[in-house]
């Protein structure tokens, strides 16, 4: 029989849930959440299943035998009558809101079992995911709407719970898709080869091959085994007090230079864009300074400041003073002249002009400021702590070299590299929240 | 130029308050610097500063010491060496990403790990692997110029408009034609910023690299040809603060001079530039 062909596994509810239509696109853990609140009912051949009018609580799935299901000719359906087999779905109403009543009647033509899943269940499973939910409730709505070619006003039904704008996705099922999305593009896969690359030849070249020159310096896999050693040989590791402590102690000290350089940087670059006389008087002896390199000022920086901590910290916070400043200098230069003729015009004081055009309009260039300004600071501090200093990361770089502790030299940098790069991306977004205007007007622009 | 805008930018007011700002700030370090000899107690910070006469009488003195110039000529040698290497590398390196979506997926990953650390962190690590001294620190010069470059690079060919593309691509332009009558002159503004920047690092950098290194003692303990950076360093263990200040004066000039020659050329390359 063509019928028991189609006849699925009946102790398989989950099996069978998969095989028909909605529910295909289904993860395996929602259909067996779906599977539990299903309960199976057999009707003896010509037991009616449900009558037009009846309280519509169940949508059920065939699962052996078959259905007779006729919509009520006040539908005005085209297809008013339909033979259900295995594996087939009827009883929609259970979903629609509006509709709380049977639109047909059904009965089933031979001895036939069912699966019946109650329709409020249901619903609540498919919200649980916002994901594959919402596909599974448009492929509802678009099966009850197409399939059985029902009136406009069943089409105009929305299947309970479902939600207006399926395409505001919450955060993390948003995060998700991206990650899905990245995922499917080459980036990651090239960016693990790039990484191999790098990563391999540094095995090879020092461990394997043993290269002229690489074999005086720490293995990639003797600085992994060093870093990861509770018991690490040459005194640093992740399990070691001290290595949380050169890390405080190197962003305590780019924590104040920083904050320094911004409380007075800011504040000078923008009286500097902001006073042609004030620059005339100001910036030939900030431009007579700048070209002299923050490493230059270590021996007097280390003469002027007694003790370990004040000069470290004087080198740390000139490098950032510099980049703050001048970039906070040029973004008030760049602001568009128009806007102090118009605030002009419609009689605005220097200080409104101030507080309401030069502030948010260099703004830009401030964090882009800030952000070079972080870079150089953690520059200078590695240099600084090098030349003096008995804490740090840098001091941590230097000293393994000084003892010979290869492998702690490289912890150093990475440990290094990674500080710099949360504090960066730290900046960063304090930026982009701050200037969420800006982000906004770049994206209607669609250019940088 | 001639001299009637010669002469009216030299008696302008800019000039003047210039001038005037400069003064005021050498006599109050003078004034911060002898307060101590004059008023009987040292001022916080200025105090240990030597005084800019004679730091000025010291550098009058070195003028005609071989060992002074020959500084000068290291760091230079070595600034120069380390900027061109990261010329030569950076700018392919960069073209090759912006050109190569695949190029880009494989190096700028890696590229962007390594770049938040240091050049100087590097120091140890390069002197470990480079047999000399020399090449040591002028890796960590082209290191200090290469990031730099090779960002400004990538961020110059993305700000070429995608216009000048379509429009190549569909007057049938080859991918050597839009290579190079597109993204060279579109990143060369680009390039010409970068390395100017990276010039300037690359002084830090050689500065810090000749502390570092040399101040480990590994170069003459005379500090002739040490480098300017191992000229200061030497003059502070040495106790000749004045030194020291000449010292830093030397790189600023010498920094500034060579940024400049650095801007000059990109103007000369980015004739296009000029026309407003």
């Amino acid at each position: 029989m063509e019928l028991a062909t189609r006849t699925v596994r009946t102790e398989d509810t989950v099996g069978l849930l998969k095989s028909a239509m909605p529910f295909q696109v289904v993860s395996n853990e929602m259909l067996e959440a779906i599977a539990r609140a299903a309960r199976r009912v057999s009707y003896k051949a010509g037991e009616v299943i449900y009558n037009r009018g009846d309280r519509a609580d169940d949508l059920f799935v065939v699962v052996r035998g078959r259905v007779e299901h006729v919509l009520g000719p006040g539908a005005g359906a085209t297809n008013l009558l339909r033979i259900l087999g295995p594996g087939e779905v009827f009883g929609w109403a259970a979903l629609l809101k509006s509709q709380p009543y049977r639109l047909a009647k059904s009965t089933a033509v031979e001895d036939t079992e069912c699966l019946a899943i109650n329709g409020d269940a249901l619903l609540r499973i498919l919200e649980s995911d916002p994901e594959t939910g919402d596909v599974v409730m448009s492929r509802f709505a678009t099966m009850i709407t197409r399939d059985f070619t029902v009136p406009e006003w069943v089409a105009q039904l929305r299947p309970v719970g479902r939600r207006a704008a399926p395409q505001q996705l919450t955060g993390l099922a948003l995060t998700m898709f991206r990650l899905a999305q990245w995922l499917r593009s080459p980036r990651p896969y090239l960016m693990v080869i790039g990484f191999s690359l790098v990563l391999g030849f540094w095995y090879l070249a020092v461990e394997v091959w043993k290269l002229p020159r690489f074999e005086q310096m720490p293995g990639l896999t003797a600085v992994v085994k060093e870093w990861l050693s509770p018991d690490p040989a040459y005194g640093l590791s992740i399990y070691t007090p001290e290595y949380y402590q050169h890390i405080w102690v190197s962003c305590r000290r780019v924590g104040i230079a920083f904050f320094l350089a911004t409380a007075l940087g800011v504040p000078l670059g923008l009286f500097l864009g902001w006073s042609p006389k004030f620059k005339e008087y100001v910036f030939p002896v900030f431009e007579m300074l700048r070209p002299i390199p923050i490493l230059a000022w270590v021996p007097l920086a280390i003469l002027m400041f007694k003790g370990l901590e004040t000069p470290v910290i004087f080198l740390t916070f000139l490098a950032s003073f510099y980049a703050t400043a001048l970039n906070t200098m040029l973004g008030v230069q760049s602001i568009d002249e128009s806007y102090f003729r118009a605030a002009y015009c419609l009689g605005a004081s220097r200080w409104q002009t101030f507080r309401h055009i030069i502030i948010p309009g260099a703004l830009p260039f401030i964090f882009t400021g800030l952000q070079i300004s972080v870079g150089v600071a953690w520059f200078s501090l590695v240099a600084a702590e090098m030349v003096s200093g008995q804490f740090g990361l840098g001091y941590v770089i230097n000293n393994s070299y000084t003892t010979v502790r290869y492998p702690t030299i490289i912890i150093g940098m990475v440990t290094l590299g990674a500080v710099g790069y949360i504090t960066s991306a730290l900046v960063r977004i304090v930026g982009d929240h701050l200037m969420q205007w800006r982000v906004r007007e770049l994206a209607l622009g669609g250019q940088s | 130029m001639d001299v009637a805008t010669i002469k009216k930018t030299l008696f302008s007011r800019t000039v003047g308050r210039g001038i005037v700002s400069i003064a005021v700030f050498v006599l109050l370090w003078e004034v911060g610097s002898r307060w101590k000899q004059w008023f009987g107690f040292e001022l916080p910070w200025i105090g240990a500063v030597p005084a800019p006469s004679s730091v000025i009488e010291v550098w009058l003195g070195l003028l005609y010491d071989l060992g002074y110039w020959l500084s000068w000529y290291k760091s230079t040698l070595r600034v120069f060496a380390g900027f061109i290497a990261a010329m030569i590398v950076g700018i392919p390196f960069g073209l090759m990403m912006a050109i190569s979506r695949t190029a880009y997926g494989v190096l700028f990953p890696p590229f962007e790990v390594l770049r938040p650390i240091p050049p100087l962190a590097w120091v140890p690590a390069s002197i470990i692997f480079w047999p000399t001294q020399e090449m040591s620190i002028a890796f960590v010069t082209f290191l200090g110029a290469f990031y730099t470059i090779v960002i400004n690079v990538l961020g110059g060919a993305k700000s070429i408009d995608v216009r000048y593309f379509q429009a190549a691509r569909s007057m049938g332009a080859t991918r050597w034609n839009v290579f190079r009558r597109i993204i060279l002159p579109g990143t060369l503004p680009s390039i010409v910023v970068g390395a100017a920047v990276g010039m300037g690092i690359t002084w830090e950098v050689v500065v810090a690299a000749e502390m570092i290194s040399g101040g480990g003692g590994a170069i003459q303990a005379s500090g002739a040809g040490g480098g300017l950076g191992f000229f200061i360093w030497n003059s502070y263990v040495g106790g000749s603060y004045e030194q020291i200040v000449v010292g830093m004066i030397s790189i600023g000039i010498a920094g500034y001079i060579s940024s400049g020659i650095v801007r000059k050329l990109g103007e000369l390359s980015t004739p296009w530039l000029r026309v407003r």
